[in-house]
């Protein structure tokens, strides 16, 4: 008998993802779940309840059929309080978490004493955990979105165009921070036609950032620390942000559109667009501060608002980007958790393993058996790099052309050396052999030519059917044994009988899997 | 027919079997030219046959029709993927009659001289009638030829007997190492020279035999210390040994089409096991005898990382979003019999409009091109499948590559290990590629017993089990 993983709405205002939709339901009855939802939990995301009991889902009344009903609990947002209180014990509470933040919270889930809580927001960014990695499929809906409501807010086309009333020059956007919400912002920026720039204090993001088609400010600063941790950017260095800012002030007057999405964990989010810079940015400009959540990167931003400053520059500072693609965002993190249930179900028989061995379960366990087990020990997120690998030295063109001179001057001093051996001994040869020797000899070395020349110009494909060819052809031996069947002596005439009989065996048989293959191989 | 007229027919043969080999240049043209081959073949038996004093016309025709027969049966019944056992058993047919044609020669070279003493020369036929012409030194020299004949031939005979047996599985596929093995061929091959020289200095038949007897157990030895990845060069060296014996007869018999047709299979042999060897980067006198060379200076690197396994779901969902994918077979793919569910796949991907092919390392398989003819047999058109040049530099540019039943024909520690005992051995850059998936029975090592760092790298994933039960897996789910 499988669990119960239950559903119940989300009770954040505003919230409107789910942590379900009739899509991953099928897919998390095949791991041997039942599932049962709160009425209504995915109307705002337009999910109905007939969806969901078409996807064979049992819709419950309230909420508290589902908490006191359910062996795992399924949420987007973190629990309140008050839903903390309804976490019975020895069950399973999977949701955002925040536990760096919410140590109240942790402490009163661990007192409810429940079998686990696992985190959404504590996946360790290893490549084996990206399917169920919550945040990036949530920042990267972030950044479409981000891109959304600049167009939203803003007056003018995104693309250049060349139209009978007049040329519009294409919209100027500045991405700044290149993670995963960063980079989505540059892709649907690019698509929508702008001209995309974008920064990150990681270097060694140019490369992604150059991928996605927007141009990489480079910052010449020596003796760079920007390490990352986890895959997020560190605080960085005053000089540092010194010169950050100062690129950034040259670019004010010159983007129409500007989204942040420089967060630090743990932290208020880094101010990199002051107010001059604002003051210095065109009219009807806008800037779309993803941070806004821990603060916001810019100086003005109003946390949740949409303000439209002194100089005609909207700074949008809303939080629930991503709760505004509800259909969309409950799609993505529904699948993330079908993910995780898929690595605690490994015998897909309804029965959840949350196995502290395995480094990503681990990671987002928070709570386990009623003991608090966050933080968890350091994961390496990759492979150290290898001790001393020897580095191939890249040769010069010149290099190359001096070593192919010389491989080919030792090729032809090997062929000469090699005609002068063979004559020699071929002449040796002539010394002593009868003439009717050496007319054999001469078709025998001339044939070994015709084939050495023949065969390397066979395709490496053909190299079986030339095999079984040269067997059936091999068997020309035949010709021998027919000189000598008809022999007077009786052994002779059996051996030779043996013989005709093995090589027809040969021909026939070698002749016809030869036609076999040939016949197989056909083009598209 | 007249000699003259004989000889005519050997010249024309001999060209069609020049043509034969030729045409095997490209896939359209080589299924004209098997018929030059077929045709070649019959001109010279039946010229042959037509020669004055051949004889025995019912035994003959008995003797070709039940051979006929048998290797039709053979042909038609055999699995593509049974061809390199199929290939080695028809070789030992070749090197036995090379034998047997030699000790024929022997006995109708007895014959002929004492009939010569007897002065009743002029009564012999055929064969007998041309020896008893021969100087003492141009019988000095059938007798090298004769010699060497028998040789070549008893090793092809019961080397390929052998390799036949380690292919089809009947014999393990380990490499038997002797103590002193070396040694013990060192002495077996002087034994056999030294008989040689006995036999040209007069001495009888016996030691013909012996030779026989003794190369025989040389051919039994030398392909028993070979393991299974080696295969391809031992089944083209046989390939070309079976041809040298023909060639040798040949010159036995003096017989032009034989030598012509025999220096061309040794040839062809000879260079197949050539572009095997270098394949593996090995040479070819180290892959005859046996074993890795353990000359490797230094410790090999360490792998780090683990193994990460990965699912059918995982597997579907990639391929779902590639845009292109590579295949790579190995000979794991052949023993599952994986073929058909691969050109499946490969059917439902390239009609998603994804980009689907197959890289092809010279040494995959137990045999000279053995994985285009298992894909060719499943219908996987030969223009998806490309050589390890045609694809390496394309790999970068792969979203997904999924390797079947291959090891060390992926194995970077060939490029970046110079301690490896495989270093330097060409490969394919598969690593290069957004997504690897390996296929793979379980955590064991390739041939080489060479740890792959490929499995540990962080774009790797395993998917453990048959490949034939992961690919139907994988065909059901994409439904």
């Amino acid at each position: 008998m499988g669990m119960k993983v239950g559903i119940p709405r989300e009770t954040v205002d505003g919230e409107k993802r789910v942590a379900l939709t009739p899509e991953t339901a099928g897919r998390i009855q095949k791991l041997g779940y039942d599932l049962q939802i709160e009425s209504g939990a995915g109307v705002e995301a337009n999910f109905s309840d007939e969806a969901y009991r078409a996807a064979g889902v049992e819709v419950l009344p309230d909420a508290d059929a589902v908490w006191s009903g359910s062996d795992i609990v399924m949420k987007v947002q973190q629990p309140t309080m008050a839903e903390a209180g309804k976490l019975e014990a020895g069950r399973t509470l999977i949701s955002f978490l925040w536990p760096a933040q919410n140590e109240d919270l942790l402490s009163a889930l661990k007192d409810r004493n429940p079998h686990a809580v696992l985190a959404m927001d504590q996946v360790p960014r290893i490549s084996r955990a990206q399917k169920l990695d919550a945040l990036s499929s949530m920042a990267n809906i972030a950044g479409y979105r981000a891109v959304v409501e600049a167009a939203n807010n803003f007056g003018r086309f995104f693309t250049g165009q060349v139209t009978a009333a007049g040329k519009v020059p294409p919209a100027k956007v500045l991405v700044i921070g290149a993670g995963v919400a960063g980079l989505a912002a540059i892709g649907a920026a690019r698509s929508m036609g702008a001209i995309v720039r974008s920064f990150d204090i990681r270097p060694e993001v140019a490369e992604q950032i150059e991928s996605m088609g927007a141009e990489f400010l480079f910052l010449d600063f020596e003796d760079q620390d920007t390490g990352t941790s986890g895959g997020y950017a560190k605080p960085s260095s005053p000089e540092f942000r010194e010169k950050q800012l100062a690129l950034f002030r040259e670019q004010a007057p010159d983007v129409d559109i500007v989204i942040t999405t420089a967060l630090i964990p743990g932290r208020p989010a880094p101010e990199l667009w002051t107010e001059d810079m604002v003051r210095a940015m065109k009219p009807g400009s806008v800037i779309v501060d993803l941070a806004a959540e821990q603060g916001g990167n810019c100086a003005l931003t109003v946390k949740g608002e949409r303000i439209v400053t002194e100089n005609d520059v909207v700074i949008v500072g809303y939080t629930d980007m991503v709760s505004r693609m509800a259909a969309q965002s409950s799609q993505l993190y529904a699948t993330n958790l079908r993910h995780l249930l898929d690595d605690l179900t490994p015998e897909k028989d309804g029965q959840p393993n949350v196995d502290m061995e395995d480094t990503v379960i681990r990671g987002c366990t928070v709570v386990k058996d009623g003991e608090v087990t966050y933080p968890p020990p350091a994961v390496s997120t990759s492979v150290a790099p290898k001790a001393a690998a020897p580095k191939k030295v890249e040769e010069t063109a010149e290099q190359k052309a001096a070593r192919e001179a010389e491989e080919l001057r030792r090729a032809g001093s090997r062929t000469t050396m090699l005609l002068a051996v063979g004559g020699a001994l071929l002449l040796a040869l002539g010394m002593v052999a009868p003439e009717s020797f050496m007319q054999h000899f001469i078709v025998f070395v001339l044939a070994c030519f015709v084939g050495f020349y023949v065969i390397w110009n066979v395709a490496h494909s053909l190299h079986t059917p030339l095999m079984a060819i040269t067997n059936a052809v091999s068997s020309i031996i035949i010709v021998g044994a027919l000189l000598q069947i008809s022999s007077t002596n009786t052994v002779v005439m059996v051996l030779a009988a043996l013989s005709v009989l093995m090589a027809s065996v040969n021909i026939f048989g070698g002749f016809l899997v030869t036609r076999r293959m040939l016949a197989m191989f056909q083009k598209s | 027919m007249n000699i003259g007229l004989v000889s005519a027919a050997y010249v024309v043969a001999a060209i069609l079997f020049i043509l034969a080999l030729g045409g095997l240049s490209n896939q359209e043209k080589a299924k004209r030219a098997i018929w030059y081959g077929i045709i070649g073949m019959v001109l010279a038996v039946v010229a042959t046959v037509m020669t004055p004093g051949v004889g025995n016309l019912p035994v003959i025709a008995v003797m070709i029709a039940i051979g006929g027969i048998g290797g039709w049966f053979v042909a038609k019944k055999v699995q593509m993927t049974q061809m390199p056992e199929l290939v080695a058993g028809f070789h030992s047919l070749v090197g036995l009659a090379a034998v047997f044609i030699g000790i024929n020669a022997h006995l109708e070279m007895e014959r002929a001289l004492m009939a010569v003493a007897d002065g009743t020369a002029g009564a012999l036929t055929g064969f007998a009638a041309t020896i008893a012409k021969k100087t003492s030194v141009e019988l000095g020299i059938l007798k090298v030829e004769l010699f060497l004949g028998i040789l070549i031939g008893a090793i092809t005979f019961t080397g390929s007997i052998i390799a036949y047996g380690k292919l089809a599985g009947k014999l393990s596929s380990n490499a038997l190492t002797l103590p002193g093995r070396h040694a013990i061929n060192l002495a077996a091959f002087a034994a056999c020279f030294v008989l040689g020289f006995l036999y040209l200095q007069g001495a009888g038949l016996w030691t013909m035999i012996l030779v026989a007897i003794i190369a025989g157990a040389i051919g039994c030895h030398l392909i028993l210390a070979i393991g299974g990845a080696d295969m391809p060069v031992v089944v083209s060296m046989l390939n070309s040994y079976s041809g040298w014996a023909a060639a040798a007869i040949g010159f036995t018999l003096g017989n032009d089409l034989l030598i012509v047709t025999g220096a061309l299979v040794g040839a062809s042999g000879a260079i197949l096991s050539y572009i095997m060897c270098k394949g593996m980067n090995r040479s070819f006198v180290s892959v005859i005898l046996g074993g890795w060379g353990g000359d490797a200076g230094g410790p090999q690197q360490e792998v780090e990382g683990e193994m990460v396994p990965t699912n059918v779901d995982t597997v579907v969902q990639q391929l779902e979003d590639a845009d292109s994918v590579v295949f790579v077979p190995g000979y794991g793919l052949a023993v599952a019999q994986a073929q058909g569910a691969v050109s499946e796949l490969t059917k439902k991907l390239r009609a998603k409009g994804k980009e689907v092919r197959f890289a092809i390392h010279p040494v995959a398989g137990r045999l000279p091109g053995h994985m285009n003819v298992l894909l060719a047999e499943a219908k996987v058109p030969y223009d998806y499948v490309l050589e390890m040049e045609e694809i390496n530099d394309d790999f970068p540019q792969t979203d997904f590559v999924m390797i079947l039943g291959a090891n060390d024909i992926v194995n970077p520690s060939a490029q970046d290990d110079p301690n490896s005992p495989i270093a330097g051995m060409p490969v394919l850059e598969v690593w290069k590629a957004k997504n690897v998936v390996i296929s793979k029975r379980g955590q064991g090592r390739g041939y080489s017993g060479v740890e792959n760092p490929l499995f540990f790298k962080e774009n790797s994933r395993m998917l453990y089990g048959d490949a034939k039960d992961s690919l139907d897996a994988i065909l059901k789910q994409m439904d």
